[in-house]
């Protein structure tokens, strides 16, 4: 990305803080709220719990939940591709699909493993996959959601063009909500590091209500979603 | 105890029947009760319309009127809620602001001060029908009253309370806007009216005298067959 | 065509609505839908404790955030800059569209696809875009029926298609995008998203509103249900994200009891389906993302509010649970209030934003039952603010004579007991030509609109203090 521009901005903020009666600030110290309810929910289950929660939830949302272990994971993979339309399928370009033993089944049914250097074509194979593969950063136990830390290999299209997504979910990312991921971003954030570029929170297929208050999946993204619990902790 | 009674407007031009019920319950539970006398109208309909200077002039004559009092008491939620509407209508002004205090601090709704400084919820009552429960916008929400009129309801003898389909929406009467926004407020009170009629009740009652003029007015000229009563009406029935 | 909607005035607007039954009857559906849903979702749910912490939460959040608005802005501005974004202040909606009109002349675009954002139907970019030859595909589900439907305006923030039903859709999709299908909602999708595919990869410049703009990091958070937003920032080469001024937040931990707010007060989720959240990039692109990042900042007439009683309508998430309660809008729906915001706080912010002159009725469209008050996720005291609208209005001079006359008189008569006493004396005597059965059913002056349409009550024939007196006599 070419060096960023801020056009306009001392008139516009030096009129701001006229109309607040005061100058500019140039140093504000966000308070210790006084309210963060945020923080007590879920906060004394046990992982095994977090974990029933998150299938509840997930299943609430119309995706397919599968519990298995790492001894079955990759069965349970090959019945994903089957009932789900196998291939094409495409996987995000992410390591952990060999740490956790999946190199095999993905080159035995010919997952495409998204090529950052390969360019615009990964787009096409993602468009026309019946499913996407793809590694739950940090999931949430209660909405049922996956979030993504996505980047050039991790790229987000693997979770959006294909008819399904598939998100494998080691049970050791399950938190109790979102509180815990933002509170990871905001000390990173703060840390002056640089965070993804594209951090999605994606819960259960895409879906819409604007006809008639009738609930449609598959509007834009994913219709189905599947998501492969691995007991892994 | 003493009270002072605070009527309303509404109380003292159409609905005294209401008022000498509310009186006589009072009464009845130990208050010694007196009626200032330079009350009028709190100003409501001025200050909702935007008026607020001649609110300010309606408010001045009430806190002036209530003053002394130790516990003013009101057979409307909506007038009770303007009450507390006051300190806020004197911003400007301390000392008009702390007089606007100490009154709105000492203003119940009928039902309420029963309940929460009475502490009673059996008044002995008597009332043969099949009821419903008009909750008032202003005693439910700016009032916070939610509860009190039903603990007292629940205990007429002979009354059968019925539940009334989206009784949290307002029934259109809204002081000016029931004129002003004419079409629009018909459109409300015709809802609230078919779901009173839906519950099959044979009496509609409220504790606000703005509601009931409004959706009895409705009632009345659509000529339906439903009483719309004041609840101190029923609460001071033996019958 | 911006914020304003149709050229009727108010009361004629009021009648059509009146007169459209589908209309009047899906609003009042959809409430009532919505209700079970919410409460479920927020007093309801026991998992996220006591609703009210989560309302004081957010209020403080906005609070503060707005009482420090200048700060805040610039955190954000020099973030999304320093990771190589382009960020644009717009004190107007015209210095806002210029800028894009310029970014896409640069770009020689064609096409642009956008995800559902109020502020862009507010300033009116996707007519400022065709302008430069660059046509704007709306494609959120809603916003692209609305769109084949030329001229068809928002009426729900949040639902903006509320107002029409599926065989109109149909009808619409039938004569204006070659649609052969049944009225059936999922197939309706279907069309749509096999019509929306192709458009979303051959875009040019990929537009979106900004739900929460983060400072800390700057980034733009988006929530959408369909996906849209994800469609919108992956493909298009550059991306413009448009952002009312107000809406941001310090920090990633205050984003997250904003999205917890808005999803669960808007439609009684608990998380919307997608929350996307968009950076510019560092480093090595990749392929499904922007190389060009704008974020535009819409003043538009906010910062009129900032300072003075309304600051906190600012505060507002645009989740509509006001709306959702509001027993005008479920009657009259929302284009009768003639702007894109509708509802009770649509009736806050179109005046500050659009002035009195055209939007100073919207304040009376409001019997102040309180329950917009209640509803919001933040706290905006709506029903306090309709009051003070109109208390600006009647002093700036726009009401009626006739109800000002009325008015000082009133106060008069509120103020003077003796007046008040002859009038309570003299009411039945005067009231008693108009009674025919205990009630007045044509009642002269003030009392005509009443009358209209219910009966007024006759003025009690018996002198209340005089009751009073009497009776307190007979106690002692």
């Amino acid at each position: 990305m070419s060096k960023g521009t801020i056009h306009n901005r001392d008139k516009f903020l030096s009129h701001i803080a006229d109309r607040l009666g005061r100058e500019q600030k140039t140093d504000v110290s966000r308070p210790d709220w006084k309210y963060q309810p945020q923080w007590a929910v879920y906060q004394e289950k046990t992982s095994d719990e977090l974990c029933a929660l998150f299938n509840e939830n997930s299943e609430e949302k119309g995706t397919h939940v599968l519990e298995t272990t790492m001894d079955q994971l990759e069965e349970t993979v090959e019945y994903v591709m089957k009932t789900y339309d196998g291939s094409p399928m495409v996987a995000t370009d992410d390591e952990r699909f060999a740490e956790f033993g999946l190199t095999d089944v993905f080159d035995k049914n010919n997952v495409h493993i998204w090529d950052a250097e390969s360019g615009e074509r990964n787009i096409e194979k993602a468009k026309q996959a019946n499913i996407g593969f793809l590694f739950s950063d940090v999931s949430l136990a209660e909405s049922g959601t996956i979030a993504q830390f996505n980047d050039r290999n991790i790229a987000r299209s693997v979770s959006l063009l294909p008819t399904t997504y598939t998100a494998f979910i080691p049970k050791s990312t399950i938190v109790p909500r979102m509180t815990q991921v933002t509170a990871r971003i905001h000390k990173q954030g703060g840390d002056g590091e640089n965070i993804s570029p594209y951090i999605n929170f994606i819960t259960g297929p895409s879906n819409s209500a604007d006809i008639e208050m009738n609930m449609v999946v598959g509007v834009h993204g994913p219709v189905k979603a599947v998501h492969i619990v691995i007991l892994d902790a | 105890m003493k009270i002072s009674l605070f009527v309303t407007c509404l109380g003292e031009l159409f609905y005294q029947e209401a008022a000498k019920d509310m009186v006589e319950v009072l009464e009845r539970l130990g208050c010694n009760i007196d009626f200032p006398r330079g009350q009028i109208c709190c100003g409501q309909p001025a200050y909702n319309s935007g008026y607020r200077k001649d609110a300010q002039k309606a408010a001045k004559q009430m806190i002036s009127a209530f003053e002394s009092s130790e516990y003013i008491v009101t057979p409307s939620g909506s007038c009770a809620g303007m009450f507390k509407e006051y300190p806020g209508l004197f911003q400007d002004d301390s000392t008009w602001h702390e007089k606007a205090q100490k009154v709105a601090d000492k203003t119940y709704e009928f039902t309420q001060f029963i309940v929460n400084v009475l502490d009673v919820e059996d008044l002995g009552a008597v009332y043969h029908a099949k009821a419903t429960y008009h909750t008032s916008c202003h005693m439910m929400r700016l009032l916070k009253e939610t509860e009190s009129p039903f603990k007292l309801l629940n205990n007429v003898e002979g009354l059968e309370l019925l539940p009334l389909e989206n009784s949290y929406d307002c029934c259109g009467f809204g002081g000016t806007f029931a004129v002003k926004m004419l079409p629009i407020s018909e459109q409300m009170v015709d809802e609230k009216v078919r779901h009173v009629e839906e519950t099959g009740a044979d009496v509609l009652i409220t504790a606000d005298g703005g509601c009931l003029m409004n959706i009895k007015g409705r009632i009345d000229r659509e000529g339906k067959p439903i009483a719309v009563k004041h609840i101190a009406q029923i609460l001071n029935s033996r019958s | 065509m911006a914020m304003k909607i149709g050229e009727k005035p108010f009361f004629d607007r009021v009648d059509d609505a009146l007169d459209d039954t589908f209309m009047h009857q899906s609003m009042a559906n959809a409430q009532d839908g919505l209700r079970g849903k919410k409460i479920a979702a927020t007093e309801g749910d026991e998992a996220i404790g006591d609703w009210e912490d989560w309302r004081s939460a957010g209020e403080e959040i906005r609070r503060h955030t707005l009482e420090n608005l200048d700060y805040y802005l610039e955190q954000l501005s020099e973030n999304f800059a320093k990771r190589g974004g382009h960020v644009f202040f717009a004190e107007t909606a015209e210095e806002a569209n210029a800028y894009i009109q310029q970014v896409a002349k640069e770009k020689n675009a064609k096409n642009a696809t956008k995800s559902k954002s109020m502020v862009t139907e507010e300033i009116g970019l996707n007519e400022a875009l065709a302008d430069v030859g660059c046509q704007v595909h709306e494609t959120d589900l809603a916003e692209y029926i609305l769109q084949a439907e030329e001229g068809d305006r928002p009426s729900h923030i949040v639902v903006p298609s509320l107002h029409k039903n599926k065989s109109q859709i149909r009808d619409t999709l039938k004569e204006k995008a070659g649609y052969s299908g049944t009225d059936q909602p999922e197939e309706l999708t279907a069309f749509a998203r096999s019509q929306l595919r192709d458009v979303f990869m051959n875009a040019d410049i990929g537009i979106t509103g900004c739900n929460f703009g983060v400072a800390e990091t700057g980034t733009v958070s988006l929530v959408t249900n369909e996906g849209n937003a994800n469609m919108v920032t992956s493909y298009p080469e550059t991306q413009i994200s448009v952002m009312g001024m107000e809406r941001l937040v310090p920090t990633w931990e205050d984003l997250d009891v904003m999205v917890n707010l808005l999803s669960r007060s808007a439609v009684g989720q608990k998380i919307t389906t997608y929350v996307t959240n968009v950076t510019p990039e560092v480093g090595l692109q990749s392929v499904d993302g922007p190389k060009d990042f704008h974020l535009v900042i819409v003043d538009g007439g906010r910062s009129k509010a900032l300072g003075t009683e309304f600051q906190s309508a600012l505060h507002c998430i645009r989740c509509a649970a006001c709306v959702n309660v509001c027993p005008v809008y479920r009657h009259i729906g929302g284009h009768a209030y003639g702007s894109i915001y509708q509802g009770p706080i649509g009736a806050v912010l179109s005046p500050i934003l659009g002035g009195y002159e055209e939007y100073g009725e919207l304040p009376y469209a409001s019997s102040l039952c309180a329950a917009c008050t209640e509803a919001c996720p933040v706290k905006i005291p709506l029903h306090e603010q309709l009051i003070r609208h109109r208390q600006i209005y009647v002093e700036e001079g726009y009401a009626d004579k006739s109800e000002q006359a009325a008015m000082t008189a009133f106060g008069i008569g509120a103020s003077t007991p003796s007046l008040f006493k002859i009038a309570t004396k003299g009411a039945p005597t005067f009231a008693k030509p108009f009674v025919h059965e205990g009630s007045i059913s044509n009642g002269p002056g003030p009392m005509k609109l009443w009358t209209k349409i219910r009966e007024f009550p006759a003025p009690g024939k018996e002198n209340f203090r005089k009751w009073f007196k009497e009776h307190k006599k007979g106690d002692s």
